[in-house]
């Protein structure tokens, strides 16, 4: 499962384009389900199971991943260009990105720090002080590889680090999508709805318009979600840990979770001796913003991995974790269509 | 190996500064082609180019063999990497960096980074003494690898850009060493001018330390630092900078000698080769500073490859620069009346 995880972080899909990592997926699950693709993009999957549930089960994931979107391009070749979801500056300045469909190679580049005064070396660099360099010498040579509104993705290899992690960009939340194909391709005990949105990171767009489409009555959603048991952060502060199993939270910045399910979860957990931990602050927020309040309300819960340094080139998570939260996912599944 | 995929290699080699030795090794062996009596003494890739003779004054090619990057200082309880500087980091472009640490085994890792929510928004850039780093390893696992004192550099490997442009994480100063060996390709069944002794210094960004000690034990006449310095790109000051893919930059300045600042500029013009001009009111900050003031003194001169981003993991060149870095160097060096 990492093998496919890997491949799946490694394809290119910023919010707004996400064709590559649609049509990857298209290909890993043609032959277990049904699909089709809406006007957003979203990829919708019904799976036949061995039995049909009274209530309409929707598990979702997103596609899209954060990157960059050209705005301008300067006299010298030089492009300007802005963030596509939310992505802090100290993680774009000195990466190496691709940009437009023919992945043209290019650097995040500033002024040198020798030549940054005192006050400057300690103030993080905003949007317009940045440029991406592709090694145009001219406005006319970069206009021949790049179009204004090309989308732009880091450039970052998938790596196994120590104690069980990797480090990749779009863990974030191809680490969901993966979990899917998983689930479709193993087979379902009841019909479900597998549903893999576009433009969750600006701002749940996809999910907003597929919740609507399935009109489920419970979905879960699988998602990556910040940790930050990092050095020199304690207590509360660390959100949740790498290690300590799938994340299911209580409430975050778009939903109160459903009280029953979030229960359900953690007794699931207990009884298959996997770990499972909640959020230790009202943080993030992901497509269950727009699922839960779709039509006349889905009750909704969502089981996610925890990821160090998300929204980066660098998101780092725990193997372990993933293979627990697939397996509270499929439990959960079953459980909740035997309500 | 052409020129662009020698500069590759070179600059995807280790070499933090006190660390050189996978960097030196490889310069070391690409040397040996050119000089074969080419050793490491001290830490600095030193090589005698061709035959010496007694009437000729003796010149020195230099170009630093190290980079920037940061040593271990300690292992925290959780097992994280706590870090020194070594060399000036651009410390805004740490967070969520990938970096490689040289320890028993080549272990990679990631910058820790705050997230959003914890920063409160404060805008603030981290001091090295915040900054920790997370292979995934718990301290116990992690110290059968890591000793204090490792040293870690950017996990970058080089892209091709468009036209002649690449990036990479230590073309400061591996395009140096690479123009120098171009030089001495450029050199070979030529008569020289000079008696030429090549070196890779270490420890350059750190204070020039690994030139000091060379620059005593070559007491050359002549010095030429071959090094990088600033190409103009968005966000620098235009006056102050060289361009990317306009030539070489021949350093003017009180430190060094004007002899050698015009003969390099007139080797440049009797051949046709672009050059650019760096004025400099004062030191260098190069390694010319320490052969002009070592001993008794020795006419030192900068040849500058124009570079963009320098000391970050995206630093950009023209490899037309580098080649006419060599192009320069050999026309001034070659002799001309035979």
């Amino acid at each position: 499962m990492i093998k496919l995880l890997k491949e799946l972080c490694l394809i290119n899909g910023t919010s707004g384009d996400e064709t590559l990592v649609r049509n990857a997926i298209i290909e890993k699950i043609k032959d277990f389900c049904e699909y089709r693709v809406d006007n957003l993009g979203n990829l919708i999957c019904f799976c036949k199971g061995k039995k049909t549930a009274g209530k309409k089960l929707m598990i979702a994931a997103h596609m899209d991943e954060v990157g960059f979107i050209v705005t301008y391009i300067n006299e010298d070749g030089t492009l300007c260009f802005n963030e596509v979801g939310g992505i802090d500056t100290s993680v774009v300045l000195g990466r190496q990105v691709k940009v437009g469909n023919d992945g043209i190679s290019g650097v995040v580049g500033s002024t040198a720090i020798h030549n940054l005064s005192k006050e400057q070396r300690e103030t993080p660099p905003k949007y317009g002080d940045m440029y991406i360099d592709i090694g145009a010498s001219s406005k006319e040579e970069a206009e021949k590889y790049v179009s204004l509104g090309d989308l732009i993705c880091f450039d970052s290899e998938f790596v196994e680090l120590g104690g069980n992690c990797i480090k990749s960009k779009a863990i974030d939340d191809r680490a969901g999508c993966t979990a899917m194909i998983q689930l479709i391709r193993e087979g379902v005990e009841y019909d479900t709805y597998f549903v893999f949105n576009v433009q969750e990171e600006v701002g749940l767009r996809g999910s907003m318009v597929s919740a609507f489409s399935v009109a489920p009555d419970f979905a879960i959603v699988l998602e990556a979600t910040t940790a930050s048991d990092i050095d020199g952060v304690c207590g509360a502060k660390k959100v949740c840990s790498l290690g300590n199993g799938p994340v299911v939270g209580f409430m975050d910045r778009s939903t109160v979770y459903d009280k029953e399910l979030y229960k359900m979860a953690f007794e699931i957990a207990e009884n298959l001796e996997i770990p499972c931990q909640t959020k230790t602050m009202i943080a993030g927020g992901n497509d269950s913003g727009a699922i839960h309040i779709s039509r006349g309300g889905v009750r909704t819960i969502a089981v996610s991995l925890p990821c160090r340094y998300i929204h980066s080139p660098s998101c780092t998570a725990n193997t372990e974790d993933f293979e627990n939260m697939l397996i509270l996912t499929r439990e959960l599944a079953k459980r909740i269509q035997e309500l | 190996m052409d020129i662009k995929d020698k500069i590759i290699a070179l600059s995807e080699a280790y070499g933090a500064a006190g660390d050189e030795i996978p960097a030196a090794e490889l310069a070391l062996e690409m040397l040996r082609e050119y000089c074969p009596n080419a050793e490491i003494v001290n830490g600095n890739v030193v090589g005698k180019f061709g035959t010496h003779s007694a009437e000729k004054p003796s010149l020195v090619l230099d170009a630093h063999i190290d980079q920037v990057g940061m040593i271990v200082t300690s292992i925290t309880s959780s097992g994280f990497i706590k870090v020194g500087n070594l060399g000036g980091i651009d410390r805004r472009l740490l967070p969520a960096q990938q970096v490689v640490i040289h320890g028993k085994k080549d272990i990679k890792g990631v910058i820790c980074s705050i997230p959003p929510h914890l920063s409160n928004g404060d805008g603030k850039v981290l001091e090295i003494a915040d900054i920790a780093i997370d292979t995934g390893y718990s301290k116990s696992d992690l110290e059968k690898i890591v000793s204090l004192g490792d040293s870690i550099t950017f996990d970058v490997k080089c892209r091709k850009l468009l036209g002649n442009r690449i990036t990479g994480g230590a073309l400061d100063d591996r395009c140096g060493v690479a123009a120098i060996l171009h030089t001495l390709e450029l050199l070979e069944n030529r008569e020289t001018a000079y008696n030429v002794t090549v070196i890779f210094s270490a420890q350059e960004e750190l204070g020039e330390r690994g030139a000091k000690i060379g620059a005593f034990s070559l007491a050359p006449d002549i010095a030429i630092a071959v090094d990088v310095s600033f190409a103009y790109a968005q966000g620098e000051d235009e006056k102050k900078c060289g361009y990317l893919g306009k030539g070489a930059m021949v350093g003017i300045s009180p430190c060094l000698s004007r002899e050698i600042s015009n003969g390099l500029i007139n080797a440049a013009k009797s051949a046709n080769l672009p050059y650019q001009l760096e004025v400099m009111n004062g030191l260098t900050s190069t390694n010319a500073d320490r052969y002009s003031s070592s001993r008794e003194g020795a006419k030192a001169c900068t040849l500058s490859i124009p570079l963009r981003n320098m000391h970050t993991p995206t630093e950009v060149i023209d490899v037309a620069d580098v080649v006419n870095t060599a192009e320069i160097l050999a026309e001034f060096i070659g002799r001309k009346d035979v």
